[in-house]
């Protein structure tokens, strides 16, 4: 049993700059969370906390049954696979992915079992003999990565363990972690701030932002029913368009405004917003450009001067100006959009996404999962 | 006009290359004059300089092994052991201590940091009346152990060391040792000392090379013929009886007291010549 419970975790580095105000946070036995956020958002502090690196100044952190809070790292049963991966310069592969398995007294022919077996997984085996020096960012990585495997750990730990690595190894070997953890059955915690690590890897995505968390859900969840404008923009690319809308009460439901544009809605939420603003939220890829949708849209169009068209291969990406904010919508690559263009674009109105202006939380989104 | 240019950087060549040598003349020339001696008897070292190598080699060698009043064998013995126990306790603890204040955060650190400062700025000669009252107190007057013990406490080392580390020493190695497993000390002895070893093998020659050289503090500690370090030796040599004076053999003994720093820098001057950058650039 390895769950992970943070209780009303507090902390404040020595210089009286609190980091985290108070984390409330359970990782289920087995699970696959990554924590996401800009830098400065507390995961990396978060991750530490669990590792014991990083002492906590209130609250109680909880690793199975166990409260670990003055407990020593190495007595915590958890592997943690660094940034730089931190291997041991002067020691070979080999070594480095025995080290812990010494230290814990294993006999050394269970010692060579596991490391030779971590390394028959993760390809490492014409390796064991080589300084890490000789090895590739891909290689290290997975000597990281077996290191950790070696010891069996309830937890493992991955603090942004792809950001060093080319776009396409990056890919290679995020496929490679979650096979990872399929295999070993374990709780993985782990840190990024690349988006599209955080949803083609986790069970759950924890969007931190500032030591708060903003959201903790499954990643379609996290992408259909954002609960405020933070997550919602921080999670897709290109991220979500924000445009401010008035909001007008239409017979039995409710009708949003933006220049020309007008949108109905029937969100029960929004009764108490007649005459105000909100922020209304959508996805590129949520702007159709099909003579069918805008045709049946009626009202509900964003017409535009393309400022810039960005030809993807499959998909173009068109930027343009409206309501006064900068817009961005994904259309498919066959439809021969130009810069100067006039387009029209219809808003999927299953899609759409409403949030206070103050609070910046969502009132009610329009989609359900 | 390019052959001017090329005659120009000929003789600029030159001129560079001619300036270089009398540098280099200088320097080796007394060295030169030592091997030369070392190798004549003392009539003809008063007689004048010469540049041709004397026949007395072995005589001079032979008289400074068996003079009795000037015991050269344990003179270096002796003088490799000092030299060797401070090289090895002053890289050490340097590196230790270097380790402690670049690793662990703690209230004195600052203090502690500009206190070992301190001690740098300090001349041996203001504590060294206060260095021999302790030796005494102590009982170790007469014995090898103040000369390389202090070592200890070597700040400028420390300050190399402290430099090397910052630059060369993720915190991140440290914290992997950890959740490893490693004790403090553990993590300190396998992980950091060998990621240290460039910078302990350059301090460890500077501080091989300048024990061996002390003499103020020997001269004051010991006065045991059979606990004399070579400079000692040297220096009661050239003020021995008048009439027993022989050039040939002080030549000699100085030859012999150099020629294992001459063996340890021919050795290790790759280290040393790599040590100069060491810690202003990181890997």
């Amino acid at each position: 049993m390895a769950s992970i419970s943070f209780k009303h975790v507090v902390k404040t580095y020595d210089n009286g700059v609190t980091v985290i105000p108070d984390l409330n946070l359970d990782i289920n036995d087995k699970e696959f969370v990554v924590l996401v956020g800009p830098s400065g958002c507390g995961k990396s502090t978060t991750l530490r906390m669990i590792a014991g690196l990083e002492s906590i100044s209130e609250g109680d952190l909880y690793i199975g049954d166990r409260l670990v809070n003055d407990v020593a790292p190495k007595n915590r049963d958890i592997a943690m696979v660094f940034q730089s991966y931190a291997l041991y310069p002067h020691m070979t592969v080999y070594k480095n992915m025995s080290f812990a398995l010494e230290l814990k007294k294993t006999p050394k022919e269970e010692i060579d079992k596991k490391v030779h077996e971590a390394a028959r997984i993760l390809e490492l085996e014409p390796y064991l003999d080589r300084k890490p020096k000789a090895l590739s960012g891909g290689q290290r990585q997975r000597v990281a990565l077996g290191r950790a495997m070696v010891r069996d750990p309830e937890v493992f730990l991955l603090d942004e363990p792809l950001s060093n690595l080319d776009a396409k190894l990056r890919t290679e070997m995020r496929s490679q972690i979650a096979a990872l953890h399929k295999r070993l059955q374990t709780t993985f915690v782990y840190v990024t701030h690349d988006q599209t690590e955080a949803m083609t890897m986790g069970d759950r995505i924890c969007v931190m932002k500032e030591g708060v968390i903003q959201q903790f859900d499954i990643p379609q969840k996290l992408y259909n029913k954002p609960d405020n404008m933070f997550v919602a923009g921080f999670i897709g690319s290109p991220q979500m368009n924000f445009l401010p809308a008035l909001v007008e009460k239409a017979g039995e439901g409710f009708m949003l405004s933006v220049d020309s544009c007008r949108v109905p809605v029937s969100v029960a939420g929004l009764a108490d917003y007649v005459g105000k603003e909100v922020i209304l939220g959508i996805r590129p890829e949520d702007l159709h450009i099909e003579a069918d949708m805008v045709e049946a849209s009626g009202h509900a169009l964003i017409e535009a001067r393309i400022d810039l068209a960005e030809m993807m291969g499959s998909e173009i990406y068109l930027y343009y100006q409206f309501g006064g904010q900068k817009m961005i919508s994904r259309i498919p690559s066959k439809y021969d959009v130009k810069e100067g263009d006039r387009v029209c674009l219809a808003p999927d109105l299953e899609k759409l996404h409403i949030f206070d202006k103050d609070t910046e939380k969502a009132i009610h989104q329009t989609l359900s999962v | 006009m390019r052959e001017t240019k090329e005659k120009r950087g000929v003789a600029f060549t030159i001129f560079v290359h001619m300036v270089l040598i009398f540098l280099a003349f200088l320097c080796l020339f007394f060295f030169y004059i030592l091997i030369i001696n070392s190798t004549r008897d003392h009539y003809q070292i008063q007689k004048g300089f010469s540049f041709l190598p004397g026949t007395h080699f072995m005589e001079n060698l032979h008289n400074v092994l068996n003079d009795a009043n000037i015991p050269v064998v344990s003179g270096i013995k002796n003088s490799l052991l000092v030299s060797v126990g401070a090289a090895v306790l002053a890289t050490y603890f340097s590196a230790l201590t270097a380790y402690g204040l670049y690793a662990y955060d703690f209230k004195l650190k600052k203090p502690a940091f500009i206190f070992i400062m301190l001690i740098l700025s300090m001349p041996t000669q203001v504590s060294a009346l206060g260095f021999v009252r302790l030796v005494e107190k102590m009982n170790m007057m007469n014995t090898l152990w103040p000369l390389f013990l202090p070592s200890i406490a070597a700040p400028a080392v420390f300050y190399f060391m402290y430099s090397y580390i910052q630059a060369s020493l993720p915190m991140e190695l440290v914290e992997a040792a950890r959740m490893d497993g490693c004790s403090e000390f553990g993590t300190f002895n396998r992980i950091v000392l060998p990621i240290m070893k460039p910078a302990i093998a350059v301090q460890a020659i500077f501080t091989f090379v300048q024990t061996w050289n002390t003499y103020f503090i020997p001269a004051l500690i010991i006065s045991d013929n059979s606990k004399k370090t070579l400079p000692i030796l040297i220096a009661s040599l050239r003020s021995a009886d008048f009439l027993k004076f022989d050039m040939g053999k002080v030549y000699m003994l100085i030859t012999v007291a150099i020629v294992p720093i001459i063996i340890v820098y021919l050795l290790l001057s790759r280290f040393i010549v790599a040590g100069v950058t060491l810690g202003g650039v990181k890997e």
